[in-house]
């Protein structure tokens, strides 16, 4: 009996669905992490008063909480911020210790530009040029608020110098140059040599302005007090937002984290990446996509259509099919030191040497860069292609080739008007795949360009607009570098979160489409086989 | 019918043709430059393996009738040479002309030298007649003039002037050494015997400063007559090697003090210890014998425990030369050194990979190498300077130090060790790639240990024995895991589970252990209702979702019993016992994070692949299985998976491939430590990380940056010949069940 069951083997079928359970169970558990971790970072939570044995307070929020080790007690870990009055941001206390825990409602947290988060109340406000408002809950908010207008004025001065600084670069380039050239005296030169001048005496006023108005700016200031009554004075510029999460109505709550949101998708990062917005690493990821699909879906294709329809089908073409199936598969770190080697130092320091030799030994294309990452990743994606090229082509049947051309079109004509429109799908569905690879891809970026903190996008509204040896940032990147490389990984962890939970859907986004494509060409195909 | 439009028709077929080419050539293009990619990658690691070669770039007469020479040297840009001789003249030679246009006395005294020492690049120590001692040191300024035009300008100044102290019979040879506070001066004495003078400039805590001179004789029995000797940098250890071939070395300590610490026989036979060096970093000392012997020996530490002593051992061997070895002269850049024989022959040979580099035939009395390590200069019996360039890129690495064992300085015993840099310069570079081989096939290993069972039965669970609906939805989902990208699981694996399974260690084995008796218990409760027809029915296509409750009890089980077991049996910590029981030390980031994290990322490709390969299996042939009675298990077993198990095969490789391949996640979840050691608790470096690791420090064109492109073009290799397997397998598969 027990034999026979054994010899049916029924246990083995339940252990092979064991399996495939364990495996669904842990993707599930890793997404359910994610995006638990990920979509809770900017709700905002409440900040808890602990009132400590020894009779001094903690203000903060609560993040986990454990049980010591080899004991039964439990202990707390606070965020309590104030990084530049305590030193440290996060405390373990031990739950013994804590004789109450409450949540005041006047409890201010400000997110700022330096030293993270603030928590403590409001005393005082001193401001400076505008009417102070009347005193109430909100106060702290409509002074900022009323300040946006100069902050704005301080803000768009900066932009002007960044401007004229650039100008100047222009100019000391077209010296080097002149220099290079062993120009000299020349009547051009001095007429650079004045307006390099000028702008420095313009630059000058303009940085003298700028410090007067922002130190005025500065004048304005809120006065706090931690939970234990030490006074801090917070300039107001500095504050980026303030709000009382114990007094925020849930709608209130749904608002902040609305406007975290637009945020974390359309501002800079701030406080080494670990605040502020996502915006470069975002833009970075696009580009590199969208430079890197111009180059590797064209050749892939092309690649694709000679293999299946041109060449003459013998042992060489079978190498190289197969050939093409490996490269598919070579690690990516190896397209990466390929690029390096390549790409970076062999034609990115020939063209330094043709084309920029004035500014040498600086290099401008023999470093990292956009152009030099994409044409990398276009590489790594091209087997690929060419993959799904042949097989959707394969997979259409003889008889329609046969067909077109029984009807006197010729090879050109079958492929556009007949194979192409049909592989199409199929195509797009193994570039989509192709892509999504490459979004994800890390190994490769680190050693062709990508940065921690890139001073300005590769695309921008100074000529030429598009400039392809600037390097980027990366949100693949961006999780590397925040969570294993930032001196306070704890603090930067929420952060890693999003970035994560981004990437995540970026690239499920592009996989689901791409299987959804390809189950609409199957359904298509279905019919043509008949 | 319409009658076609010849215009047209030719239109269409130039277009046609014009295609047919542009396709054709630009397909071949594409190809071609993605297969040159791997010629690319291994051109680059060609140099490592090139040997090196000198050519001569000039040669010239010096000046006949001038004094016996004793030194010859040369500037960094190979422009200017010079001689030294036994008036005490430095005489520099303009090398494209060979004539001479500066000379200069070491001092202005008019002495004859008795014996030139010199320790650091041009900087000479003159013994003079009345033995006294000048230190001067040869610089050379780089002057450009108005049109960009370079010249040498040498200059001569002097680093000390040590007046002569009293001897007691006649010094042979003498070495000095003036380091920070202290001042040593070694006399080798006609007698046999040395006479170590010290100066040491001593602080007491107020801050004064006290000058104190010692003097004493060496009074030991000596093995024999010393025939060389050598002080190192520091004037700490004195060397010495004798005509019976022993080899002697001493601490000279702060005070009137030298103890003897080794006297060992260097040289077999009853031969001489010829020439003795110090090695660029002074930690091993270049001997030369009578026999033409050149070897380099380091102090080892040997025995266990407390009876551990340093002991001088010969670590590496070199090239022998014909005749007795003269001269050492090494390298002050690298672990290089050059040697002259009796004969004449100039031999130029690297420590660490024991490389043979140069034969220099011309018969040498004399030679010097230049500060860049990149020129020698020798000087004939005739009279004959020659300067030679050389060309050694990669010194440092050869078949040997990539994978073989190597004794490094400092090191018990020749081991595979990679540390590619460090902080100081005469650092010995270790670039064994054995650890990098062996961590890469250890990830994989656990990595692949986990994941091909999960994979291969989840995929035989979702082609044959679950619902067409679910098996619809479950590969897109399996498609979509495969598109996680690895930083993210790097990053979840390194910061959310590794601190888990670190607080948790126990239980997360417990779990593993206890898993498969859960499930057991619960197929014997089960089989006794597992008769009935309804519940078989019902069951069938939903055992997955029916064994969950197995998943989560055992999880829960062993986070249940895992603090009592570990107070029951590992004395309440389990990490602790580890380590005091079996030795082994749990790191954060270890072997089963990384099986689990490369696991994630190669299952759902392991398991797209097993799953094509089972579900091309023709179903007339598991139809005919279970129509003669078969059970669904045993159809699988005994007729499906042998059919797919070429294919089943191509999937495992497939991963490996994949595996051995990953950068991030190792490189976030492993600690990237070099070792070689087999357990599970602890990390590795993998080929791939290392990659990633050091390449930002690699300078191109370096040994390292060279190196590292060996270590892609290894990964290329690797992954190439496993997927090429892979895909002939595959291939054979497809025709072998096409006809069906």
């Amino acid at each position: 009996m027990t034999k026979k069951f054994l010899r049916q083997g029924e246990p083995f079928v339940w252990a092979t669905g064991l399996a495939l359970s364990l495996i669904l169970f842990l993707t599930l558990i890793l997404f359910y992490v994610v995006m638990a971790n990920g979509l809770a970072v900017f709700w905002p939570k409440k900040v808890a008063l602990a009132t400590l044995q020894d009779g001094r307070f903690m203000l903060g929020e609560i993040v986990q909480e454990e049980i010591i080790p080899h004991t039964d007690n439990k202990r707390l870990q606070f965020k309590i911020g104030n990084r530049d009055l305590y030193g440290l941001d996060f405390k373990w206390v031990d739950a013994s210790e804590i004789t109450s825990l409450t949540y005041p409602k006047d409890v201010h947290v400000l997110e700022r530009l330096e030293y993270g988060n603030f928590y403590g109340y409001l005393s005082a406000l001193e401001v400076k040029g505008i009417a102070p408002p009347a005193s109430g809950s909100n106060s702290l908010a409509l002074t900022i608020d009323a300040l946006e207008d100069r902050k704005v004025e301080v803000h768009l001065l900066g932009k002007k110098i960044a401007n004229l600084n650039r100008r100047v670069e222009k100019i000391d380039h077209h010296l080097a140059t002149a220099r290079y050239n062993k120009e000299e005296n020349t009547p051009a030169l001095a007429a650079l040599q004045g307006e390099k001048q000028g702008l420095k005496t313009e630059f000058e006023a303009l940085v003298s302005i700028l410090g007067e108005k922002s130190a005025a700016l500065a004048t304005n200031q809120a006065i706090f007090t931690d939970a234990n009554g030490r006074t801090k004075a917070i300039a107001l510029p500095n504050i980026v937002r303030s709000y009382q999460p114990n007094n925020m109505s849930f709608f209130a709550k749904c608002g902040y984290y609305l406007e975290r949101l637009r945020e974390l998708l359309f501002d800079e990062p701030r406080e080494s990446n670990t605040e502020g917005g996502l915006f470069p690493a975002i833009f970075g990821t696009v580009m590199l996509i969208f430079l890197m699909s111009i180059l590797s879906f064209p050749l892939g294709v092309l690649a694709g259509i000679y293999l299946r329809e041109y060449a003459r089908e013998g042992w060489l073409v079978k190498m190289v099919r197969i050939a093409v199936n490996n490269l598919a598969g070579i690690p990516s770190i190896v397209y990466g030191i390929f690029g390096l080697g390549f790409f970076v130092y062999g034609i990115g320091g020939t063209i330094d040497q043709l084309f920029y030799p004035e500014r040498l030994p600086a290099p401008t294309f023999g470093t990292g860069g956009i152009l030099w990452t994409s044409l990398t990743l276009g590489l790594l994606t091209v087997p690929v292609v060419i993959v799904a090229t042949e097989e959707a082509l394969g997979s259409i049947p003889p008889g329609i080739r046969e067909g077109s051309q029984a009807l006197a079109a010729t090879k050109l004509q079958t492929l556009t008007r007949i194979l192409l429109p049909m592989a199409s799908p199929g195509i797009l569905t193994g570039f989509i795949l192709a892509m999504a690879r490459a979004a994800g891809e890390v190994a490769p970026l680190m050693l062709t360009g990508v940065v921690k903190l890139a001073p300005a996008l590769p695309l921008d509204g100074v000529f030429p607009y598009l400039h392809l040896d600037r390097k980027f940032m990366h949100l693949g990147f961006h999780i590397y570098d925040i969570g294993f490389q930032s001196p306070n990984v704890e603090a930067a962890k929420p952060m890693v979160y999003v970035t994560t939970m981004l990437l995540i859907l970026i690239v499920l986004a592009m996989t689901s489409t791409a299987i959804h494509l390809r189950n609409k060409m199957r359904q298509r195909h279905s019919v043509v086989d008949v | 019918m319409q009658k076609l439009d010849k215009q047209f028709i030719k239109k269409v077929r130039r277009q046609d043709r014009f295609a047919t080419r542009a396709i054709t050539v630009g397909g071949m293009l594409v190809i071609a430059s993605v297969i040159a990619i791997l010629v690319l990658i291994v051109r680059v690691t060609l140099p490592l393996f090139q040997s090196a070669d000198a050519e001569v770039s000039h040669r010239f007469a010096v000046q006949s009738g001038t004094a016996p020479v004793l030194a010859v040297g040369m500037d960094d840009t190979q422009e200017v040479g010079f001689t030294l001789d036994t008036t005490g003249f430095f005489s520099f030679y303009d090398l494209a002309s060979g004539k001479p246009f500066f000379s200069a006395p070491a001092s202005t005294r008019k002495a004859k030298v008795q014996s030139v020492e010199s320790n650091k690049n041009n900087v000479f120590a003159l013994l003079w007649e009345d033995n006294s001692v000048t230190v001067s040191q040869v610089d050379f300024r780089l002057l450009y003039d108005e049109s960009g035009q370079r010249t040498v300008q040498p200059e001569i100044s002097q680093l000390g002037e040590y007046p002569a102290r009293r001897y007691p019979s006649q010094v042979k040879s003498m070495m000095v050494r003036a380091h920070e506070d202290r001042l040593t001066q070694v006399a080798l004495l006609a007698d046999n015997r040395f006479q170590i003078d010290h100066e040491v400039v001593t602080a007491n805590i107020l801050g004064d400063e006290k000058k104190e001179a010692f003097s004493f004789l060496l009074k030991e029995e000596l093995p024999g007559t010393i025939t060389a000797f050598t002080l190192d940098e520091q004037g700490k250890a004195l060397f010495a090697g004798t005509d019976t071939g022993s080899l002697l070395r001493w601490d000279l300590g702060e005070n009137a003090s030298a103890e003897r610490t080794d006297n060992v026989v260097a040289v077999s036979g009853n031969k001489g210890v010829t020439a003795l060096a110090m090695v660029f970093g002074d930690i091993s000392v270049a001997v030369g014998d009578a026999q033409g012997g050149l070897a380099t020996w380091s102090r080892i530490w040997e025995g266990e425990g407390d009876d551990r002593v340093r002991r001088l051992r010969k670590i590496h061997v070199l090239t022998s030369h014909q005749s007795p070895v003269e001269r050492i002269i090494p390298s002050r850049r690298s672990k290089s050194l050059v040697s002259l024989g009796a004969d004449g022959k100039t031999h130029f040979d690297h420590m660490t990979s024991e490389k043979h580099l140069l034969n220099l035939e011309p018969a040498l009395t004399m030679a010097g190498i230049s500060g860049q390590g990149n020129g020698l200069i020798g000087l004939d019996s005739r009279n004959n300077l020659t300067v030679w360039s050389v060309h050694a890129p990669h010194p440092e690495t050869s078949l040997k130090t990539l994978f073989g064992k190597v004794w490094y300085e400092s090191y018990d015993k020749p081991e595979y060790v990679w540390q590619s840099s460090s902080a100081s310069d005469d650092f010995e570079p270790k670039l064994s790639l054995v650890p990098l081989l062996f961590g890469t096939i250890k990830g994989t290993l656990y990595a692949m240990i986990f994941a091909v069972p999960l994979a291969i039965f989840g995929a035989v669970y979702t082609s044959q024995f679950s619902t067409a609906g679910f098996k619809k939805t479950v590969k897109p989902v399996v498609e979509i895991m495969a598109s996680i990208p690895s930083v993210v699981i790097g990053f979840l694996i390194a910061l959310w589970l590794a601190p888990i399974v670190e607080k948790a260690i126990l239980a997360v084995i417990l779990g593993v252990l206890l898993l498969p008796l859960v499930f057991i218990t619960i197929m014997v409760v089960l089989k006794p209702f597992y008769k009935t027809p309804t519940l078989q029915n019902f069951c069938s296509g939903y055992e997955f979702v029916l064994v969950l409750p197995a998943i989560l009890l055992a999880a829960a089980l062993a986070m249940g019993i895992s603090p009592t077991v570990e107070q029951l049996m590992f004395a309440g910590d389990f990490k602790q016992w580890l380590y005091n029981d079996l030795g082994l030390r749990y790191d954060q980031r270890n072997c089963i994070i990384i099986a689990f994290g490369l696991g994630i990322a190669v299952i759902p490709i392991i398991f797209s692949i097993t799953e094509d390969a089972i579900s091309n299996i023709p179903p007339s042939l598991t139809a005919a299985s279970l129509a003669l009675g078969a059970s669904r298990w045993q159809t699988i077993w005994r007729v499906v998976l042998p059919s797919a198990s070429p294919g089943i095969f191509a999937a495992i490789m497939i991963g490996f491939g994949r595996a051995v391949g990953e950068t991030m996640i190792v490189l976030m979840a492993t600690g990237n430590t070099p070792i070689l050691d087999w357990s599970i608790f602890n990390g590795m470096r993998t080929l791939s990380a290392n990659i990633a690791v050091e390449i930002p420090e690699a300078p191109m064109g370096g040994t390292l940056y060279r190196v590292l492109f060996l270590c892609a073009s290894m990964l290329f290799a690797l992954t190439f010949v496993v997927n090429t397997g892979a895909e002939l397998i595959r291939e054979r598969l497809r025709k072998k069940y096409g006809r069906y």
